[in-house]
């Protein structure tokens, strides 16, 4: 292997990377507040890339309408899942919880497959997306170069809602203990349900980006995704935004070096990424920014 | 009283040959889920070529029951089961892919009813299960068309194989490929593995890139195909590449778009070229019934199992016996398809020729004709 297609593989890893760091973010942040492992989130990225793709393919709308129509009625649909499923077992067994996402995921996606069809559709990518850029040799798209920039802007925008202001505060204050929050005069209902509203809209951003670099959707598009954003949000710490990030590119980067470096192993690369994710946990419990929950979190 | 009796049962029978029977015909397909597409268009040339034909030469008529398997294996053994057990079908149509075919297979050979699959290509379908058939080429013919159409016709001489590991059609494909193709003198530079539902195959096509062959063979289904073919053309690696019919369908070019221009694959048929008499009689009725010229290969291979378990019915004396129908079946030798000639012979398979397309504006163009 030579140093340009050694470069070119780092360039790869680092672009698959932070599509999955833009989708674990929103996992780690329903964590954070809820200890809920949304396991709908991939299928909410699902409807965010699908309203996303009538938007622009149905309606004509221009790409960044799409983008806020996508990240505006996921958001609605997470605030809704949130009152119809889970605030009425706030108080149940945190394992019910997780099996009621489990079945939302179940609901959207044969909802969607019974809807649209199980065929997967073109997603209209505009031209300059698709643009190449070529420096030197290594070449990469204008799509995989916005995912990172993309996440990291709406990682500082998450920093900066969760520091900065006073809903930010309550999110915080919730995570530490509902009760206390309750009796401090503030809605706790109300902020959950803001948590799972950003956390959709940042689903349907990454489900958006996604389906640019990766032009098909289909129902069940947000399966191995979510499990891929779940596990890098795991080994960055879950509950924690930047560890998301740093998890991301983990797993990113683990499976281009195995298809790269053991091509007799490629197919195998889902393997590689999730023993990879055993071996964090076996030496940091907590994945790699993760602190210990009783004392504080984020 | 014996003479009596002799002339009842005589009676009896003239009345029951007389007094035409429904006999059933179970057709399993996926019409929901993600094959539906498949299952719809497979569907529709059974249908037509039921309504072309609905009566036998005896007089009966023959009535089709549809289950839809979702596309799911378990959903196609307890359909299979209750098209046996509860509808007592003579034979069974069905299913779409390898996979879920084979579902069909195993339960519809213990029972001895018959089944015809229209697409399913895999080897290994019709081993051992002496009531397996199928109208379709096998993989190991498809392979074998592949490696020398690239070998003598386009001077094709080395090649990357990229193999889904998760799909029987893929391992099985791309092994019948790499034996032809290294018999005819090519070399198969490097197999590279994948598995369905990837998405990112940027790793795996800048290693190609480096690897130079003279072309591309992937044995996939269009889902995977389509992004490999993107990724490629974006770190432009420009190599001809080449698919089996797994890619045969329309959303394999609306999901590669610009990116499959030139891409080159094996189908069963195409309308342009209408094999016989029977596919231009089929043709004229489908643009009566839809009026669309563009017949699908999987409509015409559906057509054709329906047309080919017709065909063996009217050979038995009576037409619900599935062992004498299975018989006939496997005995049909030049039999005239909507999708071309077909020999049947004692395994269930069937020997018929292979089209080649490229993808060309957009479009599926005819390229030119293989037979066995």
């Amino acid at each position: 292997m030579n140093f340009l297609e050694f470069m070119q593989q780092m360039v790869n890893g680092f672009s698959l990377g932070s599509m999955y760091a833009l989708i674990a973010i929103g996992y780690t942040m329903v964590y954070g507040v809820l200890r809920l492992i949304n396991f709908a989130h991939g299928d909410i990225m699902m409807v965010g890339a699908f309203l996303g793709y009538f938007g622009m393919a149905v309606l004509g709308l221009p790409f960044v309408a799409a983008v806020f129509l996508a990240v505006v009625g996921s958001s609605l649909l997470g605030m809704l899942t949130d009152k119809v499923a889970y605030k009425p077992l706030r108080d149940a067994p945190k394992i019910s919880l997780l099996i009621t996402a489990i079945g939302i995921s179940f609901f959207l996606e044969n909802i969607f497959n019974v809807l649209f069809g199980g065929t997967p559709r073109p997603f209209p990518v505009p031209e300059y997306m698709e643009h190449i850029i070529n420096i030197s040799g290594l070449i990469f798209s204008v799509a995989s170069l916005m995912v990172p920039i993309v996440t990291l802007l709406l990682l500082t925008i998450i920093l900066w809602v969760l520091y900065k202001t006073k809903y930010g505060m309550a999110i915080r204050a919730l995570a530490f203990d509902v009760n206390t929050v309750n009796l401090m005069g503030i809605d706790a209902n109300r902020i959950i349900m803001l948590v799972f509203g950003m956390g959709s809209g940042l689903a349907a951003v990454g489900g958006i980006f996604w389906a640019v670099n990766y032009p098909s959707v289909e129902p069940m598009m947000g399966v191995l995704i979510g499990l891929k954003a779940f596990a890098a949000a795991v080994v960055g710490g879950i509950g924690s935004v930047g560890g998301a990030v740093i998890g991301g590119f983990i797993i990113g980067f683990t499976e281009v070096v195995v298809v790269a470096f053991l091509p007799e192993y490629g197919g195998y690369k889902d393997a590689f990424a999730f023993v990879l994710l055993i071996l964090v946990l076996l030496f940091k419990p907590t994945g790699i920014l993760g602190i210990n929950f009783d004392k504080s979190r984020f | 009283m014996r003479k009596l009796s002799i002339l009842a049962t005589s009676v009896a029978l003239l009345v029951s040959v007389s007094v035409a029977k429904e006999i059933k015909v179970g057709a399993v397909m996926p019409m929901s889920g993600p094959l539906a597409a498949y299952g719809q268009t497979t569907y529709d040339g059974i249908v037509l070529a039921q309504k072309l034909q609905p009566t036998l030469k005896n007089g009966d008529t023959v009535k089709l029951v549809l289950v839809d398997n979702k596309g799911d294996k378990v959903e196609t053994a307890t359909s299979t089961t209750r098209l046996i057990s509860s509808d007592k079908v003579t034979a069974i149509l069905g299913a779409l892919t390898s996979t879920n075919t084979a579902q069909v297979i195993a339960i519809a050979d213990k029972k001895q009813i018959p089944v015809i699959a229209p697409a399913a290509t895999n080897d290994k379908l019709t081993m051992r299960r002496s009531f397996a058939n199928r109208v379709c080429f096998a993989d190991s013919f498809q392979g074998k068309v592949v490696a020398n159409y690239a070998l003598k016709d386009l001077g094709l001489k080395t090649a990357v194989v990229i193999v889904d590991q998760a799909q029987v059609y893929s391992l099985g494909l791309s092994k019948a490929f790499k034996k032809a193709f290294e018999k005819g003198g090519g070399k198969v530079i490097k197999k590279l593995k994948i598995t369905s539902g990837d998405k990112d195959f940027k790793a795996i096509v800048s290693q190609i890139k480096t690897m130079n062959p003279d072309f591309i063979f992937l044995p996939l289904y269009h889902p995977e195909a389509s992004m490999i073919a993107r990724q490629s053309k974006q770190i432009g690696l420009n190599k001809p590449m080449f698919s089996g019919d797994g890619v045969a369908n329309q959303t394999f070019i609306d999901l590669g778009g610009k990116a499959v221009e030139g891409y080159m694959f094996t189908d069963f048929f195409d309308y342009s070229a209408p094999p016989t008499q029977k596919s231009k009689d089929f043709i004229a009725a489908y643009s009566k019934e839809t009026g669309k010229n563009e017949l699908n290969s999987f409509t015409a291979l559906g057509a054709d199992t329906y047309f080919l378990l017709v065909d063996a019915m009217n050979r038995c004396s009576d037409p619900s016996d599935s062992i004498c129908v299975n018989k006939e079946i496997k005995a049909s030798k030049g039999f005239e398809g909507v999708s071309g000639i077909i020999n049947m012979d004692k395994t269930g398979n069937a020997t018929r020729s292979a089209v080649i397309k490229v993808i060309t504006n957009g479009k599926a163009i005819y390229k030119t004709t293989v037979n066995p």
